[in-house]
């Protein structure tokens, strides 16, 4: 997860962070929607991967936002999967 | 400060009266046990001090480039002051030390500090495997600077610390790329991305805390006593969720069989890169353990190619140290992947079967939950020469999954059967597979599991296996793979 200035919030600095998936897998929880206020250490979204159920968890508090998956979905490593706006 | 208190000072001595937090008697000051210093050089032009004194009650010998001249640039003089440290080290059997703050090479010296960064290699190189080695980076540590802590076992950052081979200004004007020097260089640089960086310290007293306690960690190798075990403790199967394929952090399994010695009960490794495998020094039973575990949070716990290597230079810097290692195991395989395999998983994975295989410490294995396939065998299994490999009830030792089994070898069974069916006979089959092929039973039958044990007793049975086994050494250097 990176954070980078985001570009649109009406003119207001903020930061943005992107979650991206640690591993290969799918989707097969998505347990936030956007607008949605998460914590640190939140759970957003769970993927299988090797038979294991591996959650992906906040590392900032935030709003949720440009969520790109949905349950069954494909992901690879690396691949965004939601940003996190740290107001 | 002199040894000749009596003596008037100079006027050069009391100008150069330390009042500058990166004076190198400060810093050392800072490293050692209050009152233990003892200056090895004299107040003079060369930029780098050496000192001997205790850490936490640990003989160890420190050098300080100074940050206060120059920069800390090093020339060929600063440079003979720290092999001679370094030599010194190994001539008493201590540990070094090397607290840094330099911009690199001193141009004035011309090529002169280059043959001198040269040397500091050549010394750091001598002595790897023979006492342990650590740098603490307080400032940049640039060029040589940079490699001169990458040699050693151990590297802890500050929050202040900067290592690069260029600066920023250089990578502008061959690459354009625009960076800072913290972005190029920093804790998040190296803690993340590069694994340059063993600890990144939130500030400088943190930093030293760190390198105190790694220092008496490596430097004091006293054996696992047996009786200090304690009392049976808990259930620690507590620790793992009921369902097989939940993800949980192996960090307070680690912390529930180490010793408590409060918050530097565990000094992890590399924490932040390749976190899905866990490595760092504490104690068990009052001796030094190296413990390398699984760490299922992320990625599954899953081997991969970095992952690999990361634990390769632990286990090959714990068997030159002669650091016992406790292995515990709950890994679902290898990740496969592209990425993987460009990325050398062949190779970087062949690292951590030649460091076990190697290695003559004392090294038990837990196998806490499940072992599959390829990542069974590279963690410290019996074949690899394992001291003792135990095993919780309940675990899984196996080629892989029962259910992935099935479905490879039940596969036209399971097609054959009606959609009412299929799931009640994958159960079943699940379950047969499971008692023949992956069962721990099975494991204890064939010898690679010497025995199964109470999770109560487990700090007991991994002290006296440490304990009893010969207290060997690697006879190697611990190269910075």
């Amino acid at each position: 997860m990176d954070g980078q200035a985001y570009p649109n919030n009406g003119g207001i600095p903020t930061m943005a962070f992107t979650c991206t998936a640690e591993i290969v897998g799918t989707v097969i929880e998505v347990l936030v929607a956007p607008g949605e206020h998460v914590n640190a250490g939140d759970p957003l979204v769970v993927l299988e991967s090797m038979k294991m159920e591996i959650p992906v968890l906040a590392e900032v508090s935030g709003i949720v936002t440009d969520l790109s998956v949905t349950k069954g979905g494909k992901v690879a490593e690396g691949q965004p999967l939601l940003v996190i706006l740290d107001p | 400060m002199t040894t000749q208190t009596s003596q008037p000072r100079t006027a050069a001595e009391t100008a150069r009266e330390p009042t500058d937090a990166r004076d190198p008697h400060l810093r050392l000051a800072k490293l050692f046990d209050p009152g233990t210093l003892r200056p090895l050089s004299t107040r003079d032009a060369v930029g780098a001090s050496v000192a001997w004194g205790r850490v936490q009650g640990v003989p160890a010998i420190a050098f300080c480039t100074d940050g206060s001249q120059q920069g800390g640039a090093i020339g060929l003089a600063e440079a003979d002051r720290i092999t001679g440290a370094i030599d010194l080290a190994v001539l008493e059997g201590c540990p070094v030390v090397g607290l840094w703050h330099s911009g690199g090479a001193k141009l004035s010296d011309g090529v002169e500090a280059l043959h001198g960064f040269a040397k500091i290699f050549a010394a750091t190189t001598a002595a790897s495997g023979r006492v342990p080695q650590i740098s603490l980076i307080l400032g940049p540590a640039a060029g040589g600077a940079a490699y001169g802590p990458a040699l050693t076992d151990i590297v802890v950052m500050a929050q202040k610390g900067k290592v690069f081979v260029t600066g920023p200004a250089i990578v502008r004007s061959v690459t354009g790329e625009e960076i800072d020097a913290e972005g190029l260089g920093g804790g998040e640089a190296h803690g993340r991305k590069s694994g340059v960086a063993h600890v990144v310290a939130a500030s400088e007293d943190r930093a030293y805390a760190h390198t105190r306690a790694l220092t008496s960690l490596l430097g004091d190798r006293r054996r696992c006593e047996p009786s200090l075990a304690g009392a049976p403790h808990r259930d620690l199967r507590e620790l793992l969720p009921e369902n097989p394929r939940r993800v949980y952090s192996v960090h307070p399994v680690i912390t529930a069989l180490l010793d408590d010695a409060g918050e530097h009960s565990f000094e992890e490794l590399q924490p932040r890169w390749a976190p899905n495998i866990v490595v760092g020094l504490g104690r068990l039973a009052g001796g030094t353990v190296g413990v390398v575990a699984n760490n299922p949070l992320r990625r599954g716990g899953c081997l991969d190619s970095i992952s690999a290597e990361k634990a390769s230079r632990f286990v090959r810097m714990c068997d030159a140290l002669g650091i016992p290692l406790l292995v515990i195991v709950d890994v679902p395989g290898y990740l496969p992947g592209i990425e993987q395999e460009w990325g050398g998983v062949v190779r970087r994975g062949a690292k951590l079967l030649y460091a076990f295989s190697e290695a003559v410490v004392p090294r038990v294995t837990l196998v806490t939950r499940k072992s599959y396939g390829g990542a069974y065998i590279a963690m410290n299994s019996r074949g690899l020469g394992a001291t003792k490999v135990f095993a919780w009830p309940d675990a899984e030792v196996a080629v892989m999954g029962a259910e992935s089994a099935v479905g490879i070898l039940h596969r036209r069974a399971l097609a054959a059967a009606s959609d009412e069916d299929r799931e009640d006979l994958r159960r079943r089959l699940t379950e047969q597979q499971r008692d023949s092929a992956g069962g721990v039973g099975r494991g204890v039958e064939l010898g690679l599991i010497d025995e199964i044990i109470d999770p109560r007793l487990t700090r007991a049975h991994v002290a006296s296996s440490l304990a009893e086994a010969p207290g060997r050494r690697g006879d190697h250097g611990n190269i910075p793979l």
